[in-house]
Parts: C-alpha cells; sequence; structure tokens
C-alpha cells in the first residue's frame, strides 16, 4: 500500500514539474565557514526566494565552507557539493537536496508521447525502479551504500594522502576477522587485517570504494570520503550459506597480488569439508593436501614440508608452541576444530617476525568469543565428543570461548578378545580464550590450551603425554601509524611411561619441556609505500632430557637422571613492506638470531678433528647455573618480492634464511610419545637452512580458478642425523650417537584451484627431493661413502585431490584422493658370519622404498534446514575412509624367529573404513 | 618400541593387517662375498676365510666358499699362494713378509668371479703389555693395557679365546664297557674335570687418537659375571691384539654397531659396510670385509677361583638325580627280579634302555667287597666330555 502512495505521490510531483520548469536566475552572495546544511540553506533561502526541500538527516555530517559573490544558485550548489554524494536538484524556485542520487526533474524521455495506460505502466515502471531498489536495499544500505566519511569533513579536499585504520569485525559475534583483505580499485593497493582484524591504508585523499573479502564473511564493498586520517570499523556480514564452499584464501586476488610466496591460509569451514577418519575434522590432515607438504606416514601428525623433517615446523597455537600436536598415537589433531578459526603455513616466506625451525610455520587461530550472544555447539562421533561455548561476559567488551573434547574409545577396546581387552587410551584437551577490550586503544587476549593423552596397554605400562600453555597478549595503538602486540607465555610439554606389572621392574621414565616467552612486535605505517615490522622476542628453554625412576618400595630399578638442559634463544627483527610500485612490491626483512646454551651443565670436551666417540672424550667441564656455555650468534635473511605482471597473473620470488637450536631426537619420521628434544650445545651445532623460491600465480574466471607453479631450492646445514645404532632415550652423550649431515632438497609445486561454482576444491602435485650427506671423515661414520642418499622423508611424487560437489545448499560430496611414492628404507637384505658372530647385511641408507601410498576419502555432508533464526543448526556427515581399502604400508618391520629374519608390514585403516558424525549449533 | 606396537596391534584386530613383506631384494638378493682375515706378515700362519652371505630366512648362516684362488701380492709382483683347507679356509704357513711394502689379497672363486682389495700398509700390533681384572660384586672386568712407541697404531682391535675348567656334577669312578660295569681309569678316562672355550662373538676396539701417546690403559676387553661357570674352577684368556689403520677402526665400528639391532624403521638406521674389498667382475657389487696387514700381539692370564669371592656358579645341572640302580630288583606286586644295572647302564644288554647312564659310585652291603648295584646319572650330568674336553691344553698351568 505504501508503495502505491508514494508512486501516486511521485506522479504528483512530477506533473506539477512538468507544467512549470523554468530557472530562476537570480544571483546570491554569501559566506559560510563550516557551516551546517540548516544554516546554508537559510542563508540562501534569506537572499532569494527559493525554497529548499531536504532530509536534515542525511545532511547532518555535512560542512560548507564557501564564499561567493553574485553567482547563480547552480554554481553556488555545484561548490557546496563538489567532491561529496550530494545532489540538487532545480525547478522553478523549488530546491530538492538528496544525497547519493539526483532527482530528475525532466520527465522519463517519451513520456508525454504515450498514451494513458502506457503511462500508467512506464510510470510504475521509472518510479518504481526508484523505491523497489531502495526497499531491495534497504537491509545493507546501512552499510554497503552510506558514504562514510573519514577525517575531518570539508567540502575542499586538500591533495595528498591520509591514513584509515580500523578493526573489521564480526557484524553477529564481534569477533575479529583476520586476514580479511581490503582492496581499492582506483589506486590498485591492498591490505589485509592481522590476527586482530586491524589495518591501517593510505590513501589518496578523496572518494575511494573499499571492496572487503574475509573468510566466511559476504563480500561486501564500503565508499568512503576520506578527507583527513581517520578510523573506519567496518562489520561483517557471516556468509550464512557458505558451508560448503571451499575458501583457501583470505582474498580472492591475493593468490595473484600478495607478495608472499608459499603461504597458504585455510578456513575451518574449508577444512570441515574434508573426510577424516572417526569424521571429525582435523586441522592437520589439511594442511597434507597443500601442495609442497607431505605426510609422515599413515595415521601420523607429523609432516614433511619441502623437504624438511617434522621437527622443523614451528606449530603455533595463538602464539604458543605446540610440541606435539596429535591426540592417540596421530589418529586425531589435537587441535579442535570447533575451536580453530584458520590456519596458515608459512612454507617459503616465513615472517621475520618467526624464528627457530628450518622449514615452515603453522599458525593456528582460534576464534574469539562471541561479543553479543551466547552461542555454542556440540559434536559427536563414534570416539570422540566434543562441546563449545562462547558469549559475552560484557556486551560488547569482553568475551570468552571455551571448547573442550574429550575420547570414549575404551568401549571399542572392551570389544576386543581377551588379549587387548585390558587396554585403554583415552585423550582430552579443553582451550580457553578471554579477549577483553579496555578501551579503543587497548585490548588484552587472554588464551589457555591444555591436552591431555593417556593410554595403558595390556602390558600394564602406561603412557601419558601433554601439552600446557598460557598466552597473554597485550594489543597497544600508540596511533594510527603505530601499534605493538606485546604478549608472554609459558609452554609445557611433557611424557611419562611407567610400568609396575612386574614391582621389581616397576619404573617410571619421564621427559619433559618448558619454555618462557616472551615477544614485544610492533607495526609502524610508515608511508602508503612502508609498512615496517619490528620487535624483539626470547624463548627460554629448560629441558628435562630424561628421568628413569624406580617406583614403588620392591623397585631395584636404578635411578638414572639426564641432566637439565638450558638455553635462551632470542630474536631482534626488522622488516618492510615496501610498495615500489603498483605492480612491485618486496618484502625485506632481517632477523639476528642470538641463542645462548646455558649452565649448569657438565659438558664433555671433545679431541679436535676425532669423531666424537666415547674413545675420544678428553675431559669435561663443569659450568655453574646461568653461566653461558656456548653462544650461536647467526642473522637471517627474508626477502620476497612480487611482480604484478597483469591484474591476474604475477610472479614472485623469495630468498630466506633460518636456524634451528632444537632438534627432536627420535628413530621414528614421526613424532612418537617417546621421542626427546634435545637443545644446541657446544657439541651439536644449530641447524641452518636457506631458501630460494620462484613462482608464478595466474587467477582466472573472475578469480574463482587459481593456479600456482612454484619451484624450490634449500640448502641444509648440519641436519642430525643418526650414527648406525644410535641410542637416543636416556643417553647422557647424545652428541656420539647423532652426526651433523648436510642436504639439499628441491622441487616444484603445482596448484590449481577452484574456488567457487558447485564443483569446488583443488588439485596438487608436488615433485620434491631431499638428500642429505656426511662427507666429513672426521666426523666418524661415513654414510654410504659419503655421497648423497636420500633423507627419510624423501617423497619425490605426491598428489593431492580434494573436491567438494554441491547437490544443493543442504547436501554436498566429498572426495579426498592422496597418492605418494612410499618412504625410503633402510632394508636388511642377507646375513652372514664374521667377526664370531652372525651379522646382517644391510642396503645403503635409504637405497629402498616402501611401498606407494594411495588413498581416497569420500564423505556426504548433510545439513539441516537453513533457517538462520532456529534453536539448533544439525549437521551429519557420513563418510567411507579408504574407500578402496588399500593397505598402506603404516609400518614395515623385521624379527627374528628362530634363526629367520622375516619382515612384516603393517598396515592401519586396511579396509574401508564407514563412519559418521553429528554435529549441532545452538 | 615394542610395546607400542601392541596398540596398534589391538587396533589392528578391527582395521589393520599384519602381512609378510618380502620386497624382491630381500626374496631373492644377491649373495655377496664375506672376507674375514688377516694377513700375517710375521712367522704366523695367516688364515683368510671365504663366505657368501645368505637369504635372512635362511636357517644356517655359514655358507663358505670352496675352490677358489687366493693369492697375496705386493706391490713388486710377487705373489703368495695360500691353500684351501676346510670349510672356506685358505691358509699359508708364516709369510715374512717386507714391513716396507704394501700388500693386497687376490680371490679369483670357481664362478670365475675376481675380487682384489686395496693395497694394505703393513702394520704391526705393539706387543700386549698387561692383561689385567677387577672383581666387582656381579663379576670380573678383563682389561688390556698397550702402548706404541713408535706412534703408529692408534686403532686396535681385539679378539679373544676363553677356556675353563668346569666339571660334571657326579664324579664317575665306574664305567661300562657295554656289558659290564668295571672300575674307571681315573688318569685316561676321567670325565670329571674337563677344559671347555669359547671365542669372542662381539666386536672389542680401542682407540686411542685423543691422547698425545699411544698408550691404552685398563682397555674394557670382557666381562665374566660371578655366576659364570667359567670361574668354577680356573679361567683363562688369551687376547689377541690387531692394530687398525683409522679406515680399518671405522669399518670395525659401523659392523659392530650395525649388527647390535635388527632394523625396522623404528630402530637406528643402519649403514652399509664400505670395507676395502672389490669386485673386478661387477663393481657394482658388494664386499664385505676389511683386510689388514700386520702382527698380531697375544698374551694369556689364569684367573683362579682361589682368589674370587665364594661365588656360586650356575650350572646346566639342576635337573640332574642320582638314581640307585641295583642288579637284583624286585619289581612291581609281583616281585619280579630285574637287573637294573644292565637295563640302564649295560648298553649291549637287550633292555628298552630308554636312557644309557653312567654308573658314578657302588652301592655295597656293608663288609662285602662286590656292589649290589651303582648309582647312575645322565651322561650330561657325569660326562664333562660332552661339553668340553678332558685332555688338558698345552697351555694350560
Amino acid at each position: 500500500m505504501r508503495k502505491f502512495y508514494l508512486l501516486c505521490f511521485c506522479y504528483l510531483f512530477f506533473m506539477q514539474m512538468a507544467s512549470g520548469q523554468q530557472t530562476n536566475n537570480k544571483l546570491i552572495s554569501g559566506n559560510f565557514q563550516q557551516a551546517t546544511i540548516a544554516q546554508f540553506v537559510n542563508g540562501v533561502e534569506s537572499k532569494s526566494s527559493y525554497h529548499f526541500y531536504y532530509d536534515s538527516k542525511s545532511f547532518d555530517s555535512l560542512r560548507i565552507t564557501l564564499q561567493v559573490n553574485d553567482k547563480p544558485l547552480e554554481t553556488i550548489l555545484d561548490m557546496a557539493f563538489k567532491n561529496t554524494e550530494y545532489h540538487y536538484a532545480i525547478s522553478q524556485n523549488l530546491v530538492f537536496l538528496t544525497k547519493g542520487r539526483q532527482i530528475k526533474t525532466d520527465l522519463a524521455e517519451g513520456y508525454l508521447e504515450t498514451t494513458t495506460t502506457a503511462v500508467a505502466a512506464n510510470q510504475t515502471t521509472t518510479v518504481a525502479d526508484y523505491t523497489d531498489e531502495r526497499d531491495k536495499k534497504v537491509p545493507e544500505a546501512t552499510t554497503e551504500n552510506k558514504l562514510y566519511e573519514i577525517g575531518i569533513k570539508t567540502n575542499e579536499i586538500k591533495p595528498g594522502s591520509s591514513r584509515l585504520s580500523g578493526y573489521i569485525r564480526n557484524i553477529k559475534s564481534g569477533e575479529a576477522i583476520v586476514g580479511a583483505s581490503i582492496y581499492v580499485a582506483s589506486t590498485k593497493t591492498g591490505i589485509a587485517t592481522d590476527q586482530f582484524g586491524y589495518f591501517t591504508i593510505i590513501l589518496p585523499r578523496g572518494r575511494h570504494v573499499l571492496n572487503i573479502r574475509g573468510l566466511g564473511m559476504r563480500d561486501t564493498r564500503r565508499q568512503i570520503i576520506l578527507y583527513s586520517d581517520g578510523r573506519l570499523n567496518i562489520e561483517l556480514q557471516e556468509q550464512v550459506n557458505s558451508l560448503k564452499e571451499v575458501k583457501i584464501s583470505a582474498d580472492k586476488v591475493a593468490n595473484v597480488r600478495s607478495a608472499e610466496m608459499g603461504v597458504s591460509r585455510l578456513n575451518i569451514s574449508s577444512i570441515k569439508q574434508i573426510p577424516a577418519a572417526f569424521g571429525e575434522a582435523d586441522v592437520l590432515k589439511v594442511v597434507l593436501t597443500l601442495p609442497g607438504v607431505t605426510s609422515v606416514g599413515e595415521a601420523t601428525t607429523g609432516f614433511n614440508v619441502r623437504g624438511g623433517a617434522a621437527d622443523e615446523n614451528l606449530i603455533l597455537l595463538d602464539g604458543a608452541t605446540i610440541y606435539n600436536p596429535a591426540h592417540f598415537f596421530g589418529f586425531f589433531a589435537a587441535f579442535n576444530p570447533d575451536i580453530v578459526k584458520n590456519i596458515e603455513l608459512y612454507k617459503s616466506s616465513i615472517p621475520e617476525k618467526y624464528g627457530g625451525r628450518l622449514s615452515s610455520v603453522l599458525e593456528i587461530t582460534n576464534r574469539e568469543g562471541n561479543k553479543k550472544i551466547f552461542t555454542g555447539s556440540a559434536g559427536i562421533g563414534l570416539l570422540t565428543s566434543r562441546l563449545n561455548i562462547e558469549g559475552p561476559i560484557v556486551k560488547d567488551k569482553t568475551s570468552f570461548i571455551l571448547g573442550a573434547r574429550t575420547t570414549y574409545s575404551d568401549w571399542l577396546l572392551h570389544l576386543l578378545p581377551e588379549a587387548y581387552k585390558h587396554s585403554s587410551a583415552s585423550f582430552n584437551d579443553v582451550n580457553l580464550g578471554i579477549s577483553h577490550q579496555i578501551n579503543d586503544k587497548n585490548n588484552i587476549y587472554l588464551t589457555g590450551y591444555l591436552s591431555n593423552d593417556k593410554f595403558k596397554l595390556n602390558s600394564d605400562t602406561a603412557y601419558s603425554y601433554s601439552n600446557k600453555s598460557l598466552v597473554l597478549k597485550w594489543k597497544h595503538n600508540f596511533n594510527n601509524k603505530l601499534y605493538s602486540v606485546i604478549s608472554g607465555g609459558i609452554d609445557k610439554y611433557q611424557y611419562d611411561i611407567n610400568s609396575t606389572a612386574n614391582p621389581v621392574n616397576a619404573f617410571d621414565l619421564g621427559f619433559n619441556i618448558n619454555q618462557t616467552n616472551f615477544r614485544a612486535d610492533f607495526t609502524y605505517y610508515l608511508s602508503n609505500k612502508h609498512t615496517i615490522d619490528f620487535g624483539v622476542n626470547s624463548i627460554l628453554y629448560n629441558v628435562n632430557p630424561g628421568k628413569f625412576e624406580p617406583t614403588g618400595a620392591q623397585s631395584l630399578v636404578l635411578p638414572q637422571v639426564i641432566a637439565p638442559e638450558h638455553a635462551l634463544e632470542s630474536g631482534l627483527y626488522l622488516g618492510d613492506k615496501y610498495d615500489v610500485s603498483s605492480k612491485l612490491t618486496i618484502n625485506a626483512g632481517v632477523r639476528l638470531n642470538v641463542y645462548n646454551y646455558l649452565g649448569a651443565q657438565v659438558v664433555d670436551n671433545y679431541a679436535p678433528n676425532l669423531p666424537r666417540e666415547p674413545v675420544n672424550v678428553i675431559d669435561s667441564t663443569s659450568y655453574k647455573s646461568g653461566q653461558i656455555i656456548k653462544t650461536y650468534i647467526s642473522p637471517d635473511i627474508r626477502i620476497s618480492a612480487r611482480y604484478l605482471l597483469n591484474d591476474d597473473l604475477s610472479l614472485k620470488a623469495g630468498y630466506n634464511t633460518l636456524h634451528q637450536y632444537i632438534h627432536l631426537l627420535s628413530n621414528t619420521t614421526s613424532i612418537s610419545p617417546t621421542d626427546v628434544y634435545k637443545l644446541s650445545d657446544s657439541n651439536i651445532k644449530p641447524e641452518h637452512g636457506d631458501q630460494v623460491s620462484l613462482g608464478i600465480f595466474k587467477n582466472a574466471k573472475q578469480n574463482t580458478l587459481e593456479m600456482s607453479v612454484e619451484v624450490y631450492y634449500k640448502r641444509i646445514r648440519d641436519y642430525l642425523d643418526y650414527k648406525s645404532g644410535a641410542v637416543l632415550l636416556l643417553n647422557q652423550h647424545v652428541e656420539q650417537d647423532v652426526i651433523n649431515t648436510q642436504g639439499k632438497a628441491y622441487g616444484a609445486e603445482f596448484l590449481l584451484k577452484k574456488t567457487a561454482g558447485k564443483l569446488n576444491g583443488w588439485v596438487s602435485y608436488t615433485y620434491s627431493r631431499t638428500f642429505l650427506k656426511q662427507d666429513d671423515p672426521n666426523a666418524g661414520e661415513l654414510i654410504n661413502g659419503g655421497a648423497y642418499y636420500p633423507a627419510n622423508y624423501d617423497k619425490p611424487n605426491a598428489f593431492n585431490f580434494t573436491g567438494n560437489y554441491k547437490f544443493s545448499h543442504r547436501y554436498s560430496v566429498s572426495l579426498d584422493v592422496a597418492y605418494s611414492t612410499g618412504r625410503p628404507i633402510t632394508l636388511p637384505i642377507a646375513k652372514y658370519y664374521y667377526g664370531g658372530s652372525e651379522r646382517v647385511f644391510y642396503s645403503d641408507r635409504n637405497q629402498y622404498r616402501i611401498p606407494d601410498y594411495f588413498r581416497s576419502d569420500f564423505s556426504l555432508n548433510i545439513e539441516g534446514n537453513h533457517r538462520i533464526h532456529q534453536l539448533t543448526h544439525n549437521s551429519w556427515t557420513i563418510g567411507v575412509y579408504n574407500l578402496t581399502g588399500r593397505q598402506n604400508a603404516y609400518s614395515t618391520f623385521f624379527t627374528e624367529q628362530s634363526g629367520v629374519i622375516s619382515g612384516y608390514k603393517l598396515s592401519i585403516f586396511a579396509s574401508p573404513i564407514p563412519f559418521i558424525n553429528y554435529n549441532i549449533r545452538f | 618400541m615394542k610395546k607400542l606396537w601392541f596398540l596398534f596391534f589391538f587396533l589392528g584386530l578391527i582395521i589393520s593387517c599384519k602381512k609378510p613383506y618380502l620386497p624382491p631384494v630381500i626374496a631373492a638378493p644377491g649373495s655377496f662375498l664375506v672376507v674375514e682375515g688377516v694377513i700375517n706378515n710375521g712367522s704366523d700362519s695367516t688364515i683368510i676365510k671365504l663366505s657368501k652371505t645368505v637369504n635372512l630366512s635362511s636357517t644356517t648362516t655359514t655358507n663358505p666358499i670352496l675352490k677358489a684362488i687366493v693369492t697375496v701380492e705386493d706391490n713388486q709382483n710377487n705373489a703368495y699362494a695360500l691353500t684351501e683347507t676346510a670349510h672356506g679356509k685358505y691358509v699359508s704357513a708364516g709369510l715374512n713378509l717386507n714391513n716396507t711394502l704394501q700388500y693386497r689379497l687376490r680371490i679369483k672363486t670357481a664362478d670365475n668371479k675376481e675380487y682384489l682389495s686395496d693395497y694394505v700398509t703393513v702394520l704391526d700390533s705393539p706387543p700386549i703389555d698387561t692383561i689385567n681384572y677387577d672383581i666387582q660384586s656381579n663379576g670380573i672386568n678383563l682389561y688390556s693395557g698397550t702402548h706404541d712407541p713408535s706412534n703408529k697404531v692408534k686403532y686396535f682391535r681385539f679378539d679373544y679365546t676363553e677356556t675353563w675348567i668346569f666339571h660334571s656334577k657326579y664324579f664317575s669312578q665306574f664305567k661300562s664297557n657295554g656289558d659290564t660295569v668295571l672300575g674307571r681309569d681315573l688318569v685316561n678316562d676321567n670325565i670329571y674335570q674337563c677344559w671347555q672355550n669359547d671365542t669372542s662373538s662381539t666386536i672389542v676396539l680401542a682407540s686411542s687418537a685423543k691422547l698425545s701417546q699411544n698408550v691404552l690403559v685398563n682397555n674394557p676387553i670382557t666381562s665374566v659375571s660371578s655366576t659364570s661357570e667359567k670361574l668354577e674352577a680356573k679361567y683363562s684368556i688369551m687376547v689377541r691384539q690387531y692394530a687398525l689403520s683409522a679406515d680399518a677402526y671405522i669399518f670395525w665400528s659401523n659392523i659392530k654397531k650395525n649388527t647390535e639391532q635388527l632394523g625396522s624403521i623404528f630402530d637406528a638406521q643402519p649403514s652399509q659396510l664400505n670395507g676395502n674389498i672389490h669386485c673386478l667382475t661387477n663393481p657394482q657389487e658388494a664386499v664385505i670385509g676389511y683386510l689388514s696387514v700386520g702382527s698380531v700381539s697375544s698374551k694369556r692370564i689364569f684367573i683362579d677361583n682361589r682368589i674370587l669371592p665364594a661365588w656360586v656358579p650356575n650350572t646346566p645341572y639342576n635337573m640332574c638325580i642320582d638314581t640307585p640302580l641295583f642288579y637284583k630288583y624286585s619289581e612291581g606286586i609281583q616281585k619280579t627280579i630285574v637287573n637294573q644295572i644292565d637295563l640302564f647302564i649295560n648298553y649291549n644288554k637287550p633292555g628298552p634302555h630308554f636312557d644309557v647312564l653312567i654308573p658314578i659310585d657302588g652301592i655295597f652291603v656293608p663288609g662285602a667287597g662286590t656292589p649290589i648295584g651303582f648309582t647312575a646319572a645322565e651322561p650330561a650330568c657325569v660326562d664333562c666330555t660332552i661339553r668340553g674336553s678332558n685332555k688338558q691344553p698345552a697351555f694350560w698351568k
């Protein structure tokens, strides 16, 4: 009905204008200083016969500074509204001021020629377009179509640039959106928000359209007029129907435009589409589908990035270092998929603020709690369940998020035959995040993480391990140009193995690593061409490499304790993102690493130029607590550059160097709960790596198809490999069982990704080689005669397909296919009698390979109805893991039985495994 | 690590499987030549043992190479042939080589493959200065000591032969000739005290490379447990010391470490051995062995049980019983008289002879001179020659 009245009104209105249109040419003078619209209108009305019509609300932000002498009204209004979105229309002595849209005082073309019935029809069309569109746009008009004025408004815009900064948040939960991108088409500049959703961009003053894209958010734009430096907080709508959309990149154009190379971003909704064993979304499994990343083995969470070992990945959960990212021997990732917001994997351009690992940085960011309402979700699976709740503590200021997972797999174990029946296994993890906004300039964040794993086999030996961490972050904005994040935290990883089956042999074996972190990171927006990052960080390590103690009064076990190790790893960094031109961007940074190995410790001294063997120990030196035993100072260089060939094609290149001071001692290739970490000391040098990489990135079909090819070459120095027969656990002299090897790795990575449409997903293929050599005769045995040999994790060919097909908004299917070359193995190939005993003859190290790996998983996702407002949202995931039932080698091993040595291949998940999972969101 | 497997095994019952893993290289491995021995440059004999590797699934390890032609060559075109004895041993009496020359070994097998070692410099082992031991609560530890004033030898390998006296459980004073039981000749047919010997099965290495002088003091050779039968009466060890070059030392330490464990992917990475012998016919073929040339020094010591603490040896005699047996034994309800001596001891006499027992002592009626029976036991409890020799070794004192 309202529309009808409006139409009538418009009809009359146009009729009236049409009847007597003529221009009033009276000249007006006036002087306005920061005048409001009312002052301006009164001023003009008092000096003329004009009468103004306008909506005072739309004009409340306009200030007019103007001095005119005897000018026609048109000229005055042109000047007053120049560079604004205000328009005017003059009809006789009536002046209509509008915002955003101009009123046409002429009738639509051909209007008068049409018949009466046609008039009505035409009228409807013409005017209806206007009103219809207004109606349609109303929900978003408040955001998208509003022209935001930034800074102190003037009707005249001074030339030059100003700085715009602010936060991008989720309109529903108030949560910061990390990695959202703002792209300004007019200047071809763009920026992404940082981990707090904060951005700063320097733009020429004037009118701009900001295109904003965020992970899982509806793409939007904002119109601004930039008068001077100012702030703008942008709230984004959640993409409600995007549940099945695979989004990899924060920005569809980021693939081509960002200067970073070898960076993969994934948000949780794409992670959740990948079928996983037992139906639980697995953050780390997804990482394995990315090019350049290979799995250590079936059902393990360790991964190798570009020819790096599993311990060369820095895994950060909201800034806390996670040493064992797996539950249940690697069947599950230690990260709660309901809490995780997104993950970022840096495998080539590692930001200078990170150091201490050779291969990659995997940053896992948890969500912030909903700042507006209480919500939650729960998931029920065959073996695990999870629950999370979140909500405001103080609305819009303080929020919390709490997630917990637990397992109840024991029922499964109790179904087993007697021999295994008395086993038990369980794990749990808890995440807590509290964020508090003190004021506009200060925010604090507290995150805690706790994970526990326990399992007891029939053997009565109980294993347990846990990660604990607590991080407190304080973000402070000094001004629009400079902000800082100061954080401190503690991380602890420990494991414990004990057995009380035989009271005489009852023992308790423990290992733990405690680290205290401090970091201060600063970002300074120097100009629209330079963004400077600088800061300092330190980690104090306390490692208890092993303690083997008797338990119970009857135990005769001799206690054995390896002396604790201490070290301080510090980094000082400075980096600059330099936009040389709209085509060329350079990120350059340096990082100075200072590593101190600290007492108290007794260090063995070895004769120079002789292998570190027990026979070559000369003496040992005792150091007092806190005394510096050995210092390594080494600078890192991180450079990457992007050159835009055209809008959707770019070349990127990078070079970086890295150092690593903490080494995983493992005789397996994965991370297992009996491995120990060893700090670099006087006898074990830090590992060093450098990498050059080159890539070409292309987007096609409106940025829905992303293609990239990256090649890299990497040198590795002093990577730790093991001597034959090395003993790693409870070894007082680990340096005697390890050797420093030199390595090289190279490869090419191909990625084709479709980000939109019914069918989406990605295909990646990686060719990569990693070789090590030990050719220093002074270091002891030569491996394979000093020639290069493939590293344990050398897998030349790796292929991954991850695809999702959406039948409708409610039904979709996912298929995941993975293939890789089997990993190298050293085989015992024959036996002989020598030196008084039977001996086994081994092949060259890593000369052979276990069978190739192939697996395909399939899942069907069923969503409940899509009404936004309902009590609970439900979804089901039904699928099959290892669809083809291929018996991939989990392990191969050899045992001797009555003088005969037999090899076995152990496969787990050796047949198709169906799973079902039910998720509920409230 | 083994225990962790059980976890996978139980999960395995539902979802996993363990299958034999037999890649072609293990199923049908090449057969590789194994060369063991030292060319002795002095008056002692040189013994080179040749064998071939066997499949992992084989139950025997020994696979001697027969009918090969083995020669020692020097770098001045002189050659010395070795003659084949039994079990793939190729022997030469004292070669008395010139220490200033270099030597190598050439092997031509019956299947016409030819192998040649690198030229090796003569490295004489300095004399063993001492073999000493200390007494611990759980046994004795044996050490050697040497010094090399010439500073030529920094690396050493040792092997040893242990010899010891042991006794059977029972002291037999009688013996059956199959038909009748007679008194035993306690001098020439003593089966109570024997000598047994054993050779080292582990590789013992030492290095003085870190020292400013080539001296080895208290270099551990082996240890003997307090409960070992070896210390029951008298124990002797002869230690042989070989001089090694640095390369040879690495070879031997590799072989030592490699064979401590079997390789699974959870075990430490083994590495292949690189000896100094190569196949000329097929240069890719691996050859196991490191040839050294030089003298061997040796030293022997004796340790008498009387100077050791009163340790109780573990003997294999736990199941031994001495059974009284009689010429006339009334058996069962019918009181049938049986001759147990014929049944159990006189093995030529008809009877079931479940076990031939050895008579130990006579059973006498008080006052009578002839025994009415004998105590007897299984040979393993009475006859030490089953496990050793009752001939005193020539070196024994």
